[in-house]
């Protein structure tokens, strides 16, 4: 192996090391989706052009051997140690075939596993909303794509055509890899090309379509080491990288495909196929006839359209609407070819929704109530304020200090309002304006500011809901039908509106203020009910024994008359019996519990008793002239 | 032969397709197309359909869309009438109805479309502004008028730039513009939230008051009802009782007939009244029926 090949090798290992860092910094930082994609086939070149470039060393050192140990062969003649074949002998050829045997096999697994990993990862990543964003810097950003693509395709045009020219069967896959990266970063800056030019999802597609290519070199490369296993093994054949893929060979130089296959086909059977007579007529002949049919096959099918249910297509003929077949509903229809006759397809009966009020993609909270307090759009988006009159500022009086410092008389709302709408004329729909669907939310969201700009918050807030609802739809569609828009609006929803998040506790806590005033008002209505029937209750007990008083005291009277009545007689006949027969039976009785103390005389000593049980107050034995002899204080 | 046959009808099929797209061009219902010759415009195309051209160097198609084409300007600031600052932005609906005119003034640049939408951007902002100042706050806002005023300003506008756009002679024709958009600047919405506080306070402040002086007024009108109930109650006791004693009075007539006799029964009846409960008596002998400890049986002599 010549030296030459060897740098060429290493050339291409280090333009892609170069390119590849470059072109990821370049993509990162022009938010390239394609650009960053494309960074991964750099990457895989440059693995490629590693191994491939260490392999061709080793079979460098192995040639050199081989010469070292015929040369010493030839001095030597006849030596046993020169003729042994044993591989202790030759440690590079035994180094060569170590590595083809245990490293080819698992980088190429690896390998595997990079495509296969790289392209679902960047397909989920690219899946993301948040994924696509505005090109940076795309001037500067498509003149380094360019340069790229310009230095790898020379680089691996002259590396393609030098593996030919001699053969090289290593050099193959790190040319192959530059050249495919070459016309990836071309690829690349056409996009950006057409980002600039009106095509703003060219850049997002690009890096769709390089996922999928890179799933595909995955799956080939899976199918290679399967294959691997079953190939016949001829002796002396020079066997070809197992990392080399055929599908980067076939991108790389298309013009090549007839070549590649038949290689294919004789690698993979382990002898010429290509050269039998039955590929010659069947394949090599036919194959242009199969491309032509091919072709008209693709032409013809572009005679039949199918439109879904749901759906009208346009069809026009030289770009005119063809007369009286201007519009095709669903169903089989039958047309001129392309590019004569072109089909333009909508989903009219679909129930379709713009959303007004919220800035960024659209979207719902998934949350299980949807609070004032809380924003009702993703944290990614945001709800827009909408100016409203504020009626409750004149009516509260206040007065607003000079120009300046005044604050405006409004207020704000804020919601996302979903229109909802769908396709009625389809001819005004995709003739009358160029964007339609832009122009419908421009004069959806007019008319909303425009209401919003008249309307009373509070009503917005709780009863004009419906009524403003109503009002909106036939708005905007007076506006749609002026501006000719071929639409029909079937709803605003205004659930959403409320008050900013900023203000919404403060509207909640009004509405606790009259609750709570609610409930003061109702706790003295039951404070006044207590008190009233108190207050009854006691004037009946009043009234009541007023009465019993009454009724007690005429009955006692009459009692007493009828009493007398029948004492007189009694008195009459014994005045002085009857006198004192009264007052015994009535101080007897009414005396029972009381504490009697009789004072007797007698000429004798006194005789005392004396209840010591109970005080006699010492003034009053003071007054009976009865003194304490032992205790002169106290009471004996 | 055959082959040679074959080879030459593929070969002038790709050449038919070949001078196809090189003498044929098309324009759809949705465009305009102006074609030039050696960069001069010589043919603007107003009508759908398949057209014939020199092919390129010599002669170039430029084509454009005819529809309605809309775009929303920036969200700009300005000063109202009455001294409030105002954001607002508009969106505007423009077409082109003079591809001849159009072309020489925008072809140049890479995206005719959009410069065409920068250059009335440009126009609009003045127009916008001007317009804005002419009118106070309570044009664009406002209950009582029910958004007439701001049709007005949008007819204002559309006048305005119309105006300037025939007199420049563009090419392209602004049929329709409208305020999408009004806003007030972060400083001020501040203001406006703060005053929104405010009123809110206000409210829940008048609630809250409100509930406590209704709460007081139905206590004490409770506690006045009670009282007059109660000095009512009172009142007719004391009748019913005057009732009652009037009542009793008739009877005492009868006592009349021996007033001695009836004085006597009613100390009786007071000194039983009086003794009922923790009395202490002291009494001397000489008082009945403890007179009868004196005589023989005692030791006490008769005073």
């Amino acid at each position: 192996m010549e030296r030459s090949t060897q740098r060429n090798a290493l050339v291409n290992l280090l333009a892609l090391l170069v390119v590849g860092s470059a072109a990821f910094a370049v993509a990162r930082s022009s938010n390239s989706l394609a650009g960053q994609v494309g960074t991964l086939f750099l990457g895989m070149g440059l693995l490629v052009a590693a191994v491939s470039w260490f392999q061709m060393r080793l079979e460098e050192n192995e040639r050199l051997e081989k010469l070292e140990l015929e040369d010493l062969a030839r001095t030597h003649a006849g030596s046993a140690m020169f003729e042994s074949k044993d591989t202790e002998v030759f440690p590079a050829q035994r180094a060569r075939e170590q590595f083809e045997r245990l490293f080819v096999p698992i980088f190429t697994v690896l390998l595997c596993l990079l495509q296969s990993g790289g392209a679902y990862l960047f397909w989920r990543w690219l899946g993301k909303p948040t994924t696509v964003s505005e090109l940076k810097q795309p001037t500067l950003a498509l003149g380094l794509f360019g340069v790229f693509a310009l230095v790898l395709f020379l680089l691996g045009r002259f590396s393609a055509t030098y593996a030919r020219l001699e053969n090289n069967r290593l050099l193959r896959p790190s040319a192959s890899y530059v050249l495919l990266n070459a016309f990836i970063c071309g690829f690349v800056a056409a996009g950006i090309i057409a980002v600039r030019w009106q095509f703003p999802k060219a850049d997002s597609l690009l890096a769709h379509v390089l996922c999928v290519l890179l799933a595909l070199i995955a799956l080939e490369t899976l199918i290679a080491l399967v294959l691997e296993i079953y190939r016949p093994r001829v002796k002396g054949k020079v066997e070809r990288p197992l990392y080399e893929s055929r599908l980067v060979g076939l991108l790389a130089q298309p013009e090549g495909l007839v070549t590649t296959a038949a290689q294919a086909v004789d690698y993979q059977f382990g002898f010429k196929v290509s050269e039998t007579w039955f590929y010659r007529l069947f394949f090599e002949r036919a194959l242009k006839w199969l491309l032509l049919m091919q072709g008209a096959a693709l032409l013809l099918s572009t005679c039949v359209v199918f439109i879904d249910a749901g759906e009208q297509a346009l069809l026009e003929r030289w770009g005119r609407p063809v007369e009286g077949r201007a519009l095709l509903g669903a169903g089989a229809h039958l047309k001129l070819p392309w590019p004569i006759d072109r089909v333009y397809r909508f989903r009219t009966e679909q129930v379709q929704t713009l959303e007004v009020g919220v800035s960024g993609e659209a979207s719902r909270e998934t949350e299980p109530a949807m609070l004032w307090t809380k924003a009702h759009s993703r944290p990614d988006t945001k709800e827009e304020d909408f100016l409203v009159a504020n009626r409750e500022q004149v009516l509260l009086g206040a007065t607003n200090p000079p120009a300046g410092k005044r604050t405006p008389p409004v207020s704000f709302i804020t919601g996302s309002l979903p229109v909802e709408y769908q396709i009625t004329n389809l001819l005004h729909w995709a003739y009358t304006n160029e964007d339609a669907p832009s122009l419908l939310h421009d004069v959806a969201t007019r008319e909303i500011v425009r209401y919003f700009a008249s309307a009373d918050m509070n009503e917005l807030l709780s009863s004009g809901r419906l009524q403003a609802s109503d009002t909106l739809v036939k708005r905007i569609q007076a506006a749609a039908d002026e501006r000719q828009m071929g639409v029909r609006i079937l709803a605003v929803a205004l659930q959403d509106l409320h008050p900013p998040v900023k203000v919404a506790k403060d509207y909640e806590e009004v509405v606790a203020a009259t609750q709570t005033k609610l409930a003061k008002i109702l706790a003295a209505r039951a404070d006044e009910i207590r008190t009233n029937n108190q207050a009854a209750k006691q004037a009946t007990t009043i009234t009541n024994e007023a009465c019993a008083v009454r009724e007690t005291t005429e009955a006692r009277a009459l009692a007493q008359a009828a009493l007398f009545t029948n004492q007189i007689p009694a008195f009459e006949a014994a005045p002085a019996v009857y006198v004192e027969r009264a007052r015994m039976r009535t101080i007897i009785p009414a005396t029972v519990n009381a504490n009697k103390f009789v004072m007797l005389t007698t000429n004798t000593h006194d005789v005392y008793i004396l209840d010591l049980q109970q005080h006699i107050r010492s003034e009053l034995l003071t007054a009976l002239n009865v003194t304490n002899k032992a205790n002169p204080s106290g009471p004996q | 032969m055959k082959r040679n046959l074959f080879t030459l009808s593929i070969g002038l099929l790709l050449l038919l397709i070949f001078c196809l797209l090189l003498f044929v061009f098309q324009v759809r219902t949705s465009e305009v197309a102006v074609v030039t010759t050696f960069g001069k415009p010589t043919r603007p195309i107003t009508d759908a359909g398949p057209y014939y051209k020199w092919p390129w160097p010599i002669q170039k198609v430029y084509k454009f869309d005819q529809r309605i084409q809309n775009f929303e300007d920036r969200l700009t600031e300005g000063v109202t009438k009455d001294s409030f600052n105002l954001l607002t932005s508009v969106y505007v609906g423009w077409k082109i109805d003079d591809p001849a005119a159009f072309f020489p003034k925008f072809a140049g640049s890479l995206n005719p479309i959009a410069e065409a939408e920068r250059k009335l951007q440009e126009l609009l902002g003045n127009v916008k502004q001007a317009i804005v100042g002419n009118h106070a706050l309570s044009d664009f806002v406002s209950t009582t008028d029910n958004a007439t005023n701001l049709l007005w300003i949008e007819r204002e506008m559309l006048g305005a730039i119309q105006s300037r756009i025939s007199t420049n002679n563009w090419g392209l024709e602004v049929t329709f513009l409208g305020i999408k958009r009004l806003q007030l600047p972060e400083s001020v919405s501040k203001t406006v939230f703060e005053r929104m506080q405010a009123e809110r306070k206000v409210l829940a402040d008048t609630s809250k008051y409100e509930g406590d002086r209704e709460a007081g007024t139905i206590r004490s009108e409770a506690d006045r009802n009670a009282a007059i109930m109660l000095s009512q109650a009172d009142g007719m006791a004391l009748q019913i009782r005057g009732e009652g004693e009037a009542q009793a009075a008739e009877s005492l007539r009868v006592f009349n007939q021996n007033p001695n006799l009836a004085n006597f029964i009613f100390d009786l009846d007071a000194l039983k009244d009086f003794l009922k409960d923790r009395s202490v008596l002291i009494l001397n002998a000489d008082t009945p029926p403890l007179d009868l400890l004196r005589g023989p049986s005692t030791n006490l002599l008769h005073p």
